[in-house]
């Protein structure tokens, strides 16, 4: 069974390259998309979890 | 281009007229199975891309328990849950025989498990207009000799 983190990754990397197909058209601007995307998806969602975690004590 | 020269370069009329039948062709496969109308309209990065992007998330979700809303929900976000997983398509249909234990909301991953379940029907919903977008316009060598 996947952890928390490992379930994050994957759907960072689904959604993102599944975005990079729908809104770019070359080769490398879907790769420069997806790792963007995927980093942006991954940096967001620690951030927020360091954001709540006062709140979950 | 003129009347004669596209009938030269071997062009019928109708093969230059948008094609909603195509369209619509093209949505009900993309929908049935991901990524299967960009392949049926020789788009086959996208459609790989989208076969496996929606298929990992879908079969994720339901991997981690997650639960498959049915249509007969009585409350409002359980309906929009319903629409968003419908968009997934034959895993919706499948998700019995994909994941034999069922739901399990009781744990964190059951409800991460809906949410990416329900993310990849979303997904699959743009795939799909794009797909009938894709299918809608004339052929790619007819455009070309038209410009």
């Amino acid at each position: 069974m996947l952890n928390h983190f490992q379930a994050l990754l994957i759907f960072a990397f689904c959604v993102s390259v599944a975005f990079a197909f729908l809104s770019k058209r070359r080769l490398d601007e879907h790769i420069r998309y997806t790792v963007w995307a995927f980093l942006a998806f991954v940096l967001v969602a620690i951030g927020i979890g360091w954001l709540m975690f006062p709140f979950s004590h | 281009m003129s009347e004669t020269n596209a009938a030269k370069a071997g062009i019928v009329k109708d093969e230059a007229s948008p094609s909603i039948a195509r369209g619509a062709a093209a949505a009900l496969c993309a929908w049935i199975v991901p990524g299967l109308g960009h392949a049926m309209l020789r788009r086959w990065p996208k459609a790989i891309a989208y076969f496996f992007a929606v298929g990992v998330l879908a079969i994720v979700g339901l991997a981690m328990r997650g639960d498959v809303l049915p249509a007969s929900s009585q409350d409002a976000f359980d309906r929009l849950g319903f629409v968003a997983d419908l968009g997934t398509g034959g895993y919706y249909f499948f998700s019995k025989t994909l994941e034999p234990s069922g739901p399990d909301d009781s744990k964190a991953a059951g409800d991460y498990g809906t949410r990416i379940f329900a993310a990849a029907g979303v997904l699959n919903f743009l795939i799909i207009l794009e797909a009938y977008e894709i299918g809608r316009r004339p052929p790619r060598r007819t455009r070309d000799l038209q410009a």
